[in-house]
């Protein structure tokens, strides 16, 4: 009756090996079930385009828009240099790296003052008593209840030369001649920060309200003084929030079309707005593909050298 | 050798009144709470939850301020000082390690921000490591730790700045109860070595009697009786005091005569026995014995209570055996090991030790 194979140690841990395997394949499994929805909408409409938009950089334009099925480099070289029309010479294209270093420059500025008003606000939101914080962030995510075509035309008349702004202080006697803010760097500086602010503010809040105001108490009572218990405790436990942020602030501020546009007046161009006019205007696809693909490039290698960065700074502390 | 003993108190709190809230909410956290706590003493404060203890370690830190009264470090005031002006540290219930730096560096943030400089700090976070014995271990990480270690890591990192006091809130809740018992005696010794005052938060007291040099008993945002452990366990004066801390008889008591300081008391109307304190004559008064304080005699001997068992209860280390006295009382006699010789039903005589029985307050 005693079948004394079925007890041996080995057939025990054979069976239990047996099991592991299964039960590994299954949470395999299960993972890639979750992933599949998402996978196929970035597939579909995220890496299909893309893929799209590198052929195309690669193609010379058509006369009348689109492109011509032929190998070129054109764009990426009409990037970087320029080619002398009468004698073939190059020389480096100044044009369109200023369009870009000014479009890193404002956005980058824009995600700086989107940190130094986001945080504070953040802060009080996160520290207010939990039935509060409802409000206050709906209060910060009501702009989404408006188009951003809206809003920005309606900052538009804010900033004006006869809008509401200068027309009060003119009225105040302040000033006697309307300062221009708008069609400047600074009018698109101000739009920036206004479109993307809540990008700060709520990865901010998130990361602020998990903070636990012990330890804040903890750093008190060991002699850290207020600004001490900023630096060495809120801020470094924050950080995620405030990466979170950064990157959602200055990535879409850098390809920002609608706020230059109509701000900027056309005048202080984007590099988002100097794509458009190449579908446009320009039609020439293959040029404003390749900007498109450049513009990538510098984000995700300045988001790489970042998390490089972040990644040491978090394991020394 | 012969140098006069510095007697001023470490701690001294005085007419201390807490409330939060406002109008009908408004809750009194501590009633005009007064306690000196000697230096180098292990302090503890006992009580049930709600009492007031976390509100009062805080006042002495400095989390909160009073609506009165004043706390005075080693004879200063300090009422009005911020907690990182205080030479004060806690022990947080919850450890509240900073949870972005390693062991090493949580221990050294006091010392840091003292302004200690590299070397010194570099020494004294080795001798704290030493101390808590969590020198393998520097170099984690919070999370990586159990709870024991952490407990350890928050001890080290209030210990480090070498305050004048060091505040524990209940630093052993979280534990197992093993550990606990190793963590008790290692927190004597810890006392011992740095001779720092503590003052120690527990509502365990059993915890409070095996540690305290001394014990302030709180309920409802009063101290109810400071004392040592041995005046609080045989002494007590209220009987929130006497209830509170182990298993106690609470029996009536009538008073047939006085003089001066003592008193005769008839027990549940059988025993007649001498004991301290005034009361008037016919008054009646509640009197504790405790149950490991009296023992069985022969039955009908003198100077016993008689009363009927009830129930035997083994709880492991002795028996409890459950009487009713003649007035209709219960009591308890605790007796070792398990063979009582007696069943329910029996009637029995009971001797209570000389100066077992206390008066209580109300
Ligand atoms: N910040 C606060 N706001 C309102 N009420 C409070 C606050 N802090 C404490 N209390 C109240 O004060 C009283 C005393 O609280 P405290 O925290 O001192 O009790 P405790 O003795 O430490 O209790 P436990 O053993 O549960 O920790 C309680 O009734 C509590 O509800
Ligand atoms: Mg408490």
């Amino acid at each position: 009756m005693v079948a004394p194979a079925d007890i041996s140690p080995t057939s025990d841990s054979q069976k239990l090996a047996r099991a592991r395997q299964i039960d590994a394949r299954r949470k395999r499994n299960t993972r890639l079930y979750l992933l599949l929805p998402g996978l196929v909408i970035i597939g579909l409409f995220g890496l299909m385009p893309l893929s799209i938009t590198l052929v195309y950089s690669f193609l010379k334009p058509g006369s009348y828009g689109g492109v011509e099925w032929v190998f070129s480099l054109d764009a990426y070289v009409q990037f970087f240099v320029e080619r002398d029309i009468f004698d073939d010479t190059l020389s480096p294209n100044w044009a369109y790296i200023s369009i870009f270093s000014r479009s890193i420059g404002l956005s980058f500025g824009a995600t700086l003052g989107a940190l130094i008003l986001g945080f504070p606000t953040a802060y009080y939101i996160a520290s207010k008593p939990a039935h509060q914080r409802n409000f206050w962030l709906f209060l910060i995510t009501l702009p989404f209840w408006t188009n951003l075509l809206i809003r920005t035309y309606a900052m538009l008349i804010i900033i004006r030369d006869q809008g509401v702004i200068n027309l009060a202080l003119m009225n105040a006697g302040i000033i006697d001649k309307p300062i221009s803010i708008l069609y400047t760097d600074t009018a698109v500086f101000i739009g920036l920060i206004y479109s993307y602010l809540p990008f700060m503010v709520l990865p901010l809040y998130a990361s602020l309200e998990k903070l636990d105001l012990r330890l804040i108490e903890a750093a008190y009572d060991l002699y850290a003084s207020r600004f001490k218990v900023l630096t060495k405790i809120i801020l470094p436990l924050a950080k995620p929030g405030i990466v979170a942020g950064c990157i959602l602030v200055f990535i879409p501020g850098l390809g920002a079309y609608i706020t230059p546009e109509l701000l900027g007046g056309g005048k202080k161009l984007m590099i988002g707005n100097l794509i458009a006019i190449q579908f446009g205007s320009s039609r020439n696809w293959p040029f404003g593909s390749a900007a498109a693909l450049i513009l990538m490039a510098v984000v995700m290698l300045a988001l790489l050298l970042y998390v490089r960065h972040g990644a040491k700074g978090a394991r020394h502390g | 050798m012969n140098q006069p003993q510095d007697t001023t108190p470490a701690i001294s709190v005085r007419s201390l009144v807490k409330t939060f809230g406002r109008g009908a909410e408004m809750i009194t956290a501590l009633n005009n709470v007064s306690v000196d706590i000697r230096q180098n003493e292990f302090f503890t404060l006992l009580g049930p939850s709600g009492c007031g203890k976390t509100t009062l370690l805080r006042l002495i830190a400095g989390f909160e301020l009073p609506d009165q009264g004043e706390v005075l470090l080693h004879g200063k005031e300090i009422a009005h000082l911020p907690p990182h002006k205080r030479p004060v540290n806690t022990v947080f219930q919850n450890y509240a390690l900073f949870p972005h730096l390693s062991v090493s560096r949580n221990i050294a943030f006091g010392l840091e921000m003292l302004g200690w400089d590299k070397a010194k700090v570099t020494a004294t976070v080795e001798r704290m490591l030493e101390l808590v014995k969590l020198e393998p271990l520097a170099n984690r990480m919070p999370d990586q730790l159990s709870g024991g270690q952490q407990q350890r890591v928050a001890l080290a990192r209030a210990l480090a700045p070498e305050p004048r006091v060091l505040l524990l809130d209940e630093p052993l809740a979280a534990l197992d109860l093993k550990l606990r018992k190793d963590m008790q005696l290692e927190l004597k010794r810890l006392q011992d070595e740095t001779g720092i005052t503590f003052v120690f938060v527990t509502h365990d007291q059993e915890e409070a009697l095996t540690m305290s040099d001394r014990i302030a008993v709180m309920s409802n945002g009063l101290i109810q009786q400071v004392g040592t452990p041995h005046d609080i366990y045989y002494a007590p004066e209220t009987r929130f005091v006497a209830d509170f801390i182990g298993d106690i008889n609470i029996i009536r008591g009538e008073v047939n005569s006085t003089s001066d300081g003592s008193m005769q008391v008839t027990l549940a109307g059988d025993l007649e026995m001498t004991l301290a304190g005034t009361a008037s004559v016919g008054q009646s008064v509640a009197v504790a014995i405790r149950p490991e304080r009296s023992h069985f005699a022969v039955v009908g001997a003198p100077e016993t209570l008689s009363a009927r068992v009830t129930d035997n209860v083994f709880f492991g280390a002795g028996t409890n055996i459950h009487l009713m006295l003649n007035n209709g009382q219960g009591f308890i006699v605790r007796i070792q090991g398990q063979e009582s010789g007696c069943k329910p039903g029996d009637t029995v005589a009971i001797a209570i030790e000389r100066d077992a029985a206390k008066v209580l307050d109300n």
